[in-house]
């Protein structure tokens, strides 16, 4: 908890030193930030802060960017597409959506998942299990060509049968690797899908005579 | 005549006020037929404690404190249950890999390290082709890459896709999970 406050403070720190002054600029962004970008990345920051969205993932975006050659106009763009899919899923995950499932949700809706999914997820699996893992996974294979609601099909027939993170996480390797080798994208995620909500039968002891 | 009513009245008082005396067992035979009769009143088993419980709940007062007591139960019970931001744990041994035969160098950059911007990639180091670093990541959702020759970006081949390419390069996304204390 009292971690969870520093980082906060820190976040809020590092996104006032970015974007509030010339004079306090975070030595990561330095000069190569003009200020029209700068004065529409505070706004877009104030709106998610507005919205009691978590701004630590704009600045990571703000980062990612800088560090692969994007322009300003270009971040501006992807924060303010990442503040719009982070609304989103606020919206159906509800503010018992820790940091990590907002971010996770919000590549998953970038993918093309709608957030109504995402919501029915949350709902069906309760407050405990956290949807971080799933919803990374059903970004992941979204993008790998799997129809958007075969895999939230997917996803959710795994979460409701409880099966754990790491066979989620294994269920997507086998997905890709399907996929790699030439398998059709649904049919991949289908299958797999099914091999690990099925119980696999008990060798039965054989007796003795 | 009257001296005699007035001696028979006087000792029938005093007889009246005198303390009653009670035998040692009374205690005891009371207490037998207390719990007798109480025993007889009360339905045992299941039944019984359901019918108790009945007639607490019929009481507004016994009711409304037992309303508030669920009330806090259940509000408590769900705030320990939210579930908890990982970010509060402590950062956890990650091994990145890379099989890159004719890479020069590769780093590795995410948002654990805030992409490399000053100098915080992860340098890797190269085993016959295969690259390989090790460092601790704080628990949570991350993107990350790698950065071949200092120019290329490579996503990870052996995790999930980040479905964000918002500025035209891959990506990866790792889910590194709290230790549970």
């Amino acid at each position: 908890m009292r971690s969870r406050a520093v980082r906060g403070f820190v976040t809020m720190a590092l996104v006032g030193a970015a974007f509030g002054s010339v004079e306090a600029q975070d030595p990561r962004i330095g000069n190569r930030l003009d200020a029209p970008t700068r004065k529409a990345l505070s706004a877009l920051v104030d709106s998610a802060r507005a919205q009691g969205i978590p701004v630590e993932p704009l600045m990571e975006k703000v980062y990612q960017g800088l560090a692969m050659g994007a322009d300003g106009a270009r971040i501006v763009v992807a924060v303010r597409s990442l503040t719009a899919e982070m609304a989103n899923a606020q919206r159906e995950l509800g503010t018992v959506a820790t940091t990590d499932e907002l971010k996770a949700a919000a590549s998953a809706v970038h993918a093309g998942v709608p957030p109504v999914e995402l919501g029915k997820m949350k709902k069906q699996s309760g407050l405990r299990r956290s949807l971080t893992l799933p919803f990374t996974v059903l970004a992941d294979i979204v993008s790998r060509g799997v129809p958007v609601q075969t895999a939230a099909n997917a996803i959710r027939s795994l979460v409701g049968a409880g099966a754990r993170d790491r066979d989620i996480s294994e269920f997507q390797r086998n997905v890709q690797v399907d996929i790699e080798k030439g398998a059709q994208p649904k049919a991949a995620a289908e299958t797999r899908a099914k091999g690990v909500t099925t119980t696999p039968a008990r060798p039965e002891k054989r007796e003795q005579e | 005549m009257a001296d005699w009513g007035r001696t028979t009245l006087e000792l029938i008082v005093q007889e009246l006020q005198a303390p009653v005396r009670l035998d040692e067992s009374f205690d005891r035979r009371v207490m037998v037929r207390v719990r007798r009769a109480y025993a007889e009143r009360r339905p045992r088993g299941v039944a019984g404690w359901f019918q108790a419980a009945a007639s607490v709940t019929r009481r507004p007062a016994y009711a409304a404190a037992l309303a508030a007591g669920l009330v806090a139960v259940v509000t408590v019970g769900m705030l320990r249950s939210r579930p908890q931001t990982v970010a509060g744990s402590g950062p956890i041994p990650v091994q990145f890999v890379l099989v890159a035969p004719e890479a020069r160098s590769v780093a590795v950059v995410g948002d654990f390290n805030n992409w490399g911007l000053g100098d915080t990639a992860l340098v890797a180091e190269n085993h016959n082709g295969v690259w390989s670093v090790s460092a601790p990541v704080p628990a949570g959702v991350h993107r990350y890459a790698f950065l071949v020759n200092g120019k290329q970006w490579v996503a990870d081949p052996t995790a999930p896709r980040a479905a964000s390419d918002d500025f035209g390069q891959p990506s990866s996304a790792l889910v590194v999970e709290a230790i549970a204390e």
